[in-house]
């Protein structure tokens, strides 16, 4: 396929996490609020002149002074922020707006707290308290705890935190979304026009960057992928990623590579969830209802009850068919407790009770570090689909996804190649 | 250049000199020891290689019928439970492999008492009898109302609660039976027998749970997989407490116990003014989730009761600690906790046994300490244990007194449940019970910021006036290690003995009882260079022992 024109730019972009437009806006006065987690409302942390950022380490190598405030049994992705800050990689942030959602992130926000390590003059830094279940007292609970450590903490910095504002950022907010998800339903066509290591790192930017700033690129982006001209490339199975964080391209570039097409991302800093409009309700308050929605479409593993399980469930579900996916591939940031847990069980539960292939596994922050690896049990992996559909009397390509395993007959296959231009 | 050489190889052999005196000199510690040991009795010839030891222990005629007496109970006590409900307790034995831990139970005490002498043994057998009883009935009610061994009119009446979850809001529900799931499958039988979690950490792994997360959620749900758990229950109260590993454990619960299931989630960051109206919220939600249920209707009178109960324990229990507070402590190590742990958390002011037994053990204390008893044998430092302790070495902290003489005042288990419940305002004893919940075991110190476990370890260490911290280091427990650097650095400015030993709570195959204790004694050697006490358990072998 053709090159998409800002693609380069936009990798560049991702190799800093203080890249050139994150200079640009706080030259133009914007205030860079760092994040790292879903459950930190973005769109509130774009009002005003304020911009989000998601949080990422890139460049990773050496883990050793985070590893001695947080030992070697933390999360890497925890001890990667940590040893960044120790470097003074985020010292140009405004404020870091935390939430006690995974005792590990929570307690890397307390270092960088403790230690004093973004000493910027206002700098503030607060912590939110998130439900484990979505109720109306729960959402009451989060919406007070947004206002509170959030909103006013903003505010305190001259920031308009007014429904008013909040209106005018849910406008930029959701167009950033229509145009993700617009690219992202490309990756339904049976023959892909953007790959999913293209996808990601186009939503990997509009986390990481300011949003009015890369409105225009986007928008150019997708009527360029519009008129793309999908490539000859057979790819030998379609697959979902479900797990953990993964704010590093060379993963799934890495997947990509072995063969498989990541046609959904269903993990942090993945498009599900995360972009998805908001919408607001006639009669609600407007915080409460921006909220409720957060919480309504978050699919973190700490939700606790029944209808959250279940709901976990059957979303991957619903991005396998709707996407045409063959195999769904389960991975977990290593020492992640709450992904643990959820790949262990969740694989299970997708193989044995919803039918799927799926590949269970854990992975460095890092995934160079542990490439030869990764790439040998996701080979193997798409030989098994492969192998299942030749059982099923299926060709080996993905390309028969959507006739759902219907055996072609002689004439069928005798048009298909004439059309390709092949002898008949 | 040569010159610089020279200077620089002079150095090295200077250096070297001094390394290799250090190295003799260590040996020669080590060799002194060891022929300490090889000619003095102690503690540690007790231990030969095998799960029991070579003969109970010598602590005098008084003391020692004193201890064979309190044998005997148990050993009654264990024989009533099994005339409880005979045919069912023999059908589990063969059903559970994890009830089969339990016939150590006089080897649990035995070694929880090893080197104790009058009002310290006398207060360790009132408590830990306590505890057996209690453990006891929990069991026999449970065995009776297991549907896997034929229908019983009890089943239908349990209602089941997450361990990590206290239950004093059962004690308005006095015709229910509350039962906490996986007490006796899990919490107590890990307690028992070193290596009664094996097996089913083993097969949790197998199913796919990475081996880094802690082994008490990880066992809890590797229970469930195996289904081991006996079958009983109208509904199921889950829990969030107290770690995110607990979260996730209970969706294997939710799932094995198929159950109509409410979780009873409190808010982590407790200390911020939002969080009491969201938490007793919950709690009234899960009073009417329970009377939904079971058709029955919630009696506070009968609650405010219970409660009355549950204030004079905590104010017997802070007597304790006052007393620990003195320069002539008398309840120390692992009894602490884990008494604590049964009256608050698994009875919940439940069963009057342990109001009696406070009584009881409240007067023996006092005595003790105005006539100037001493609790061990030698006290040289003052210490609290802080971390969750391994649940395989429960009895590390005594080990640590009866070798090195240093004497754990309080820890960080123990230290929950201080604020005293309304026993007439209903809205101001759900506040109460939200409160201490909030700030449950382990809870109050791991969540809610770091503050709470940070400085609240060095406030312990100047109320109880210790110069040592005994930091059990969960290799598991991502919460605690996420402060590692800043305890030592920390501990290092107020100059305070931080020692870190390594554990895995419920595995000792990957830290055992040995390293354990090598953690220590390395650091009573070369950095305070003290002898021990008991020269004999400076090492030896309970690999085998329960």
């Amino acid at each position: 396929m053709k090159d998409l024109k800002h693609m380069i730019y936009f990798e560049k972009l991702l190799e800093d996490a203080h890249n050139e437009l994150v200079i640009k806006a706080q030259e133009d006065g914007g205030l860079a609020i760092g994040y790292t987690c879903f459950h930190m409302p973005e769109l509130l942390l774009n009002l005003d002149n304020c911009f989000s950022l998601r949080l990422r380490a890139p460049k990773t190598t050496s883990l050793e002074i985070s590893t001695y405030y947080m030992s070697n049994y933390v999360c890497e992705f925890c001890r990667a922020i940590l040893e960044r800050s120790i470097e003074g990689g985020y010292n140009f942030l405004d404020g870091l707006a935390g939430v006690d959602a995974c005792a590990q992130m929570n307690r890397c926000v307390e270092n960088i707290h403790i230690q004093k390590l973004i000493n910027k003059e206002k700098f503030f830094m607060s912590h939110i308290d998130v439900p484990y279940k979505v109720d109306p007292n729960g959402i009451a609970h989060y919406t007070s705890q947004v206002r509170l450590r959030v909103l006013d903490e903003m505010a305190k910095l001259g920031v308009d935190t007014s429904d008013e504002a909040i209106k005018k950022t849910l406008d930029i907010h959701n167009e950033v979304c229509r145009i993700i998800t617009e690219i992202g339903n490309f990756r339904k066509e049976k023959e892909v026009r953007v790959t999913g290591h293209e996808f990601h790192i186009l939503n990997l930017i509009t986390y990481t960057c300011p949003k009015p700033l890369i409105l225009d690129m986007l928008r150019e982006t997708l009527e360029e992928i519009k008129v793309r001209e999908p490539d000859d490339k057979k790819w030998r199975a379609r697959v979902v990623l479900v797990g953990s964080e993964i704010d590093d391209p060379g993963l799934t570039e890495l997947i990509e590579d072995t063969g498989a097409l990541i046609v959904a991302d269903r993990f942090c800093f993945g498009s599900f969830p995360g972009r998805q409009e908001m919408h607001l309700v006639e009669g609600e308050d407007v915080l409460t209802c921006l909220c409720r929605q957060y919480l309504e479409q978050s699919q973190c593993p700490r939700y606790m009850s029944e209808e959250k399980i279940q709901q976990r469930y059957d979303m991957v579900d619903g991005y396998a068919k709707e996407f045409g996916a063959d195999g769904i591939i389960y991975e977990q940031i290593k020492f992640c407790d709450y992904w643990g847990y959820e790949r262990a069980m969740a694989s299970h539960v997708l193989q044995n009770e919803f039918g799927y292939q799926v590949l269970s596994i854990d992975r460095p922050y890092i995934s160079k570090s542990s490439s030869g690896q990764l790439r040998t049990r996701v080979q193997a992996f798409i030989e098994s689909i492969e192998i299942k559909r030749i059982n099923q009397g299926k060709e080996v390509s993905a390309d028969n996804f959507l006739d759902h395993g219907k055996k072609k007959s002689r004439k069928e296959k005798r048009i298909e190649r004439k059309s390709k231009g092949g002898k008949s | 250049m040569s010159t610089s050489t020279a200077k620089q190889s002079k150095e090295q052999a200077k250096l070297d000199k001094i390394a290799a005196k250090a190295k003799e000199k260590h040996i020669k510690e080590k060799a002194k020891i060891k022929a300490q040991a090889e000619k003095l009795k102690g503690l540690g010839d007790l231990y030969h290689g095998e799960m029991y030891m070579k003969h109970r222990e010598w602590r005098g005629f008084k003391d020692t019928a004193y201890d064979f007496y309190r044998w005997l109970i148990t050993m009654k006590d264990l024989m009533v439970f099994v005339a409880r409900a005979p045919r069912r307790i023999t059908k589990a034995m063969f059903t559970y492999r994890w009830l089969c831990s339990y016939l150590s139970s006089p080897a649990f005490i035995d070694r929880h008492s090893m080197g104790l002498r009058g009002t310290s043994l006398r207060v360790l057998h009132l408590q830990y009898n306590a505890m057996i009883k209690n453990t006891t009935k929990l069991m026999a009610t449970t065995f009776k109302a297991d549907k896997r061994f034929g229908k019983n009119k009890y089943a239908d009446k349990v209602v089941l609660f997450d361990e990590m979850m206290p239950m004093h809001i059962m004690a308005g529900f006095p015709n229910l039976i509350g039962i906490p799931a996986q007490v006796a499958a899990v919490f107590q039988c890990s307690v028992m027998d070193q290596n009664s979690m094996i097996p089913y950490l083993d097969a949790i792994e197998n199913y796919g749970l990475p081996a880094d997360v802690c082994p008490l959620p990880a066992c809890e749900a590797a229970v469930a997989i195996m289904d081991e758990y006996p079958q009983m229950g109208v509904c199921y109260i889950s829990s969030s407490m107290p770690c995110d590993g607990s979260v996730m454990a209970s969706s294997y619960q939710n799932r094995y116990y198929n159950m109509p299931t409410f979780p009873l989630v409190l808010p982590v960051r407790y200390m911020d003014d939002t969080s009491e109206a969201y938490a007793v919220e919950e709690l009234k939600k899960a009073i009417a989730f329970i009377e939904e249920h079971t058709g029955e209707k919630y009696d506070w009178d009968a609650f405010f009761t219970c409660m009355k109960q549950y204030n004079e324990e905590t104010k017997l229990e802070m007597n304790k600690w006052e007393i620990n507070k003195t320069n002539c402590p008398q309840v120390t190590g692992a009894t602490l906790a884990m008494y604590r742990m049964y009256s608050f958390l698994i009875s919940a002011s439940r069963d009057p046994l342990f109001l009696k037994v406070a009584k009881k053990v409240d007067r023996l204390i006092t005595k003790a300490n105005q006539n100037g008893e001493k609790c061990s044998k030698e006290q040289r430092h003052r210490a609290v244990l802080w971390s969750p302790p391994a649940h395989y070495y429960e009895h590390y902290s005594l080990w640590a007194e009866n070798c090195w003489g240093i004497n754990v005042l309080i820890d960080m288990e123990s230290l929950v449940a201080t604020r005293m419940f309304s026993t007439d305002d209903k809205e101001q004893a759900l506040k109460d019970v939200a409160y201490t919940y909030e700030r449950m075991t382990m809870r109050r110190h791991t969540n809610g910021g770091y503050k709470n476990v940070l400085d609240e370890l060095w406030r312990v260490c100047k109320d109880f006036n210790a110069d040592m911290v005994l930091m059990l280091e969960g290799v598991s427990c991502k919460t605690m290690a996420g402060l590692k650097g800043l305890f030592d650095e920390q501990a290092r400015e107020r100059g305070i003995h931080l020692v870190w030993i390594e554990h895995d709570l419920m595995d000792p195959r990957t830290v055992s009882r040995k390293s354990m204790r090598e953690s220590l004694n390395k650091y009573m050697t070369t950095v305070l260079r003290e002898e021990p006490v008991d020269p004999t358990l400076v090492d030896f072998d309970d690999e085998k022992v329960w």
